[in-house]
């Protein structure tokens, strides 16, 4: 960081002021009220704005809003390949990277690409590639570039960030077998463990919530997340009923597990919709 | 609009592969065919076949050169055996981002292929028209001039004036009146 | 120039003449996207668009869209400022807005854009860094300004500083209180006068920038991608609120003569008064 002498330089070493609640402040906990949005019950997710056709410059793209996640995605190719050494392949590749910005979470992120956001990167080529027919563009490379303005719950973000870059590849003309839709699911147990009875912000110990079933709470927000023990992203072609990844981290029984796989399923369907809508709309403005 | 009920997303299912052939825009999975782009569904009755389901794309998808396809292109370098290119529109439709090309110097003209010398046939700045003949090697489609109606469009003479055919062979400078060699291709 | 032999589609013509193209269009006092010489593309300002943020701005020109968001943060003073506070402001030119940026670092334009706009808020003197002081020689505040290009369509420097400047003007930071060496800032309910301050700005520079073309002595407002690559040369202008220079950057090797410079000021006054306006309307 310090020795980045690409950009304006601030001092070699900042930090965040420690945030002090006033005594009265309580923070919202899944015993007290179903959700942090209370207008949402457990199985909803949050309203999706999707559009298309920001990025003059690229082929394809789109932007995502949840509430308060924000996401543009920009596709570009496919073009010829730029980095050398690569052979002859008669199939074409898929380069995804996600940029956060610096912004985008409570906590200031780096300017360089950190490895998080590396494995994300696989993550989301990984999930796409399945749905593009590559073997039409022998030898050249589509790139896809996405960057989180902000995160509002880190599996929603995982999971916009596939929806918006499937319609983008779309919105770019790019031949697909399927749309892909993304969506997030956190286990959150939702009564109190008996060992603790405190009601501050942080999430109850492990083995305090090991016998309790969790609820399963569609597209958590960051607030809501501080409590998951686990969480799912599925990244699902709806038309061709096929998943294409699934990142589950944290425990869960199967039973919660396949249960929550199913909702994400149903609610892939819905977000389907979206991306059906947003992309059907770009054929309107441009015909009538 | 009526087109716009007629718009699909991809993934969408058209028909049976029984009742329609795959056309453009459009794969066959199992037993149904399927959307592969955002666009306007078409049906193209064909008598004695299965008609053909097609979708007519929205957005483009950006150029790219194909086999046999006509592309106009820019010389960047000569040497002795062949001229490297960049590949700037394909058919009519510009390429966002330039694609790189060759044409050797057996595929600069189909008659007296041994007398080509590359020089004497293209020079750095000419915008030539030509036909993809292969997919080539990792970096560059392999391109050929050997046609009348295929060579150089555009050229610039030493002195900085425009250059004029006045040969299939031979270019004249419309400010020195000074001739040059070039394969030009014969105006349409 | 071109010879009426071959035939071409207007697109095909633009891409493989591009300066001969947008010449037909410019002698006729026009440009490709319809404009006038001197005209500035719609511009749009929304503030405060990210909450994670302490203060934000969107500023869309044209095809162009900055996305600005201020972080602060807590860090020790310079040794020879111990009652100064630090302000960073980056643009970022990502792969994502433009084919014409690869990732990795910081593209030259990034850098030149970044240190332009660094040059401008501290010679003007913007914000008197002694505000940003929160326990002398010990603890300051640092103003990371990040601004992100999300759709690139040229004129980066008009719309960067403009989405810096407004965000700098929604900056809302809590008050904080120095105990042991140790900084806080009270959470919770929403951020009020009471428990936060704002930023006293004492200019708001804007800029306006122009493309210059010396073979038909064009001058264009507000340039978009394409004329940007084929002008010989850029001149921005920035002024603040009275009216006053704040700075005059040219790049290029376009000539520029004394009344060009002059109708340039006088078109700058006009469009960063407009700009204002816009950006003082919520």
């Amino acid at each position: 960081m310090a020795t980045d002498r690409k950009r304006v330089a601030g001092p070699e070493s900042s930090v965040a002021p420690l945030v002090e609640y006033p005594i009265d402040h309580q923070p919202w906990t899944p015993f007290t009220e179903k959700r942090h949005d209370s207008h949402r019950q457990p199985e909803d997710l949050r309203p999706i704005y999707l559009k298309t056709g920001l990025i003059s410059e690229a082929n394809g793209s789109a932007y995502i809003e949840l509430e308060k996640t924000k996401l543009t995605c920009g596709v570009y190719g496919p073009r010829p390949v730029k980095r050398a050494g690569q052979g002859f392949s008669d199939r074409g590749t898929l380069n995804c990277e996600i940029k956060f910005a610096t912004f985008s979470c409570v906590k200031r992120r780096g300017t360089m690409r950190d490895a998080q956001e590396k494995e994300l990167s696989q993550i989301l080529s990984q999930g796409l590639t399945p749905a593009v027919r590559l073997e039409l563009f022998p030898k050249s490379n589509v790139d896809i570039y996405i960057t989180v303005l902000e995160s509002d719950g880190w599996g929603s973000c995982i999971a916009a960030a596939f929806t918006v870059a499937s319609v983008a590849l779309a919105h770019a003309g790019i031949e697909m077998l399927d749309l892909v839709a993304g969506c997030s699911a956190s286990y959150i147990p939702t009564s109190i463990p008996s060992t603790s009875s405190s009601t501050t912000s942080e999430a109850p110990s492990e083995g305090a919530t090991g016998s309790i079933t969790p609820q399963i709470f569609m597209d958590a927000d960051l607030e809501e997340e501080k409590f998951q023990q686990g969480s799912i992203v599925l990244a699902y072609m709806p038309s061709l009923n096929q998943t294409t990844h699934v990142l589950q981290s944290g425990k869960a029984e199967g039973a919660i597990i396949s249960q929550s796989v199913e909702h994400c399923v149903e609610a892939c369907n819905k977000i389907f919709a979206v991306m059906n809508h947003a992309l059907l709309e770009s054929i309107d403005q441009k015909t009538v | 609009m009526t087109s716009v009920a007629n718009a699909v997303v991809p993934g969408q299912r058209l028909g049976h592969v029984q009742e329609y052939s795959a056309g453009p825009g459009t794969y066959s999975h199992q037993d149904f065919l399927y959307a592969s782009v955002v666009g306007i569904k078409k049906i193209i009755e064909a008598q004695g076949e299965l008609p053909t389901l097609t979708v007519q794309r929205e957005n483009s998808q950006s150029a790219m050169p194909e086999i046999d396809a006509i592309v106009t292109c820019k010389v960047v370098r000569v040497n002795p055996r062949f001229a490297a290119v960049n590949i700037m529109v394909v058919g009519e439709t510009p390429c966002k981002d330039d694609f790189q090309g060759i044409i050797r110097v057996q595929d600069v003209r189909a008659t007296e292929k041994d007398k080509v010398k590359i020089y004497n046939s293209f020079r750095p700045g000419d915008i030539v028209r030509a036909q993809v003949i292969s997919l080539g090697d990792a970096r560059s489609y392999y391109l050929s001039t050997a046609s009348n109606e295929l060579g150089v469009i555009f050229g610039t003479s030493v002195a900085g004036g425009s250059l004029v055919p006045i040969s299939w062979q031979e270019m004249q400078c419309t400010k020195t009146k000074a001739i040059e060699l070039r394969k030009c291709a014969k105006p349409m | 120039m071109a010879t009426p032999a071959f035939s071409f589609t207007p697109s095909t013509f633009q891409k493989l003449h591009p300066a001969e193209f947008f010449r037909r269009f410019t002698t006729e006092g026009v440009r490709p996207d319809g404009r006038l010489l001197d005209a500035f593309r719609p511009t749009t300002v929304h503030h405060g668009v990210i909450s994670t943020a302490n203060g934000s701005a969107m500023v869309r020109i044209g095809g162009t869209t900055v996305v600005c968001g201020v972080k602060a943060e807590v860090a020790e003073p310079k040794l020879d400022a111990p009652d100064q506070g630090y302000l960073v402001p980056n643009v970022e030119l990502s792969p994502m807005c433009s084919s014409k940026f690869r990732p990795g670092p910081p593209s030259e334009q990034a850098q030149a854009v970044s240190e332009a706009i660094n040059r401008v808020l501290k010679e003007s003197k913007v914000l008197d860094l002694k505000d940003l002081c929160i326990e002398e020689g010990k603890a300051v505040w640092v103003l990371y300004v990040d601004a992100v290009c999300v759709a690139y369509d040229g004129n980066i420097f008009d719309a960067a500083l403009a989405a810096i400047m407004a965000a700098l003007k929604n900056v809302r930071i809590r008050k904080p209180t120095y105990q042991e060496g140790t900084i806080k800032v009270s959470g919770g309910s929403t951020a009020t006068d009471e428990n936060s301050f704002r930023l006293n700005l004492a200019r708001a520079p804007l800029s306006a920038t122009f493309a210059i073309f010396d073979t038909t002595l064009t001058i264009l407002a507000d340039p978009n991608v394409t004329e940007e690559t084929i002008s010989d040369g850029q001149i921005s202008i920035t002024l603040d609120e009275t009216g006053l220079l704040c700075g005059v950057t040219k790049i290029g090797a376009a000539s520029c003569s004394q009344s060009v410079m002059k109708d340039c000021v006088q078109s700058a006054k006009k469009r960063t008064l407009q700009l204002r306006g816009i950006m003082n309307q919520q």
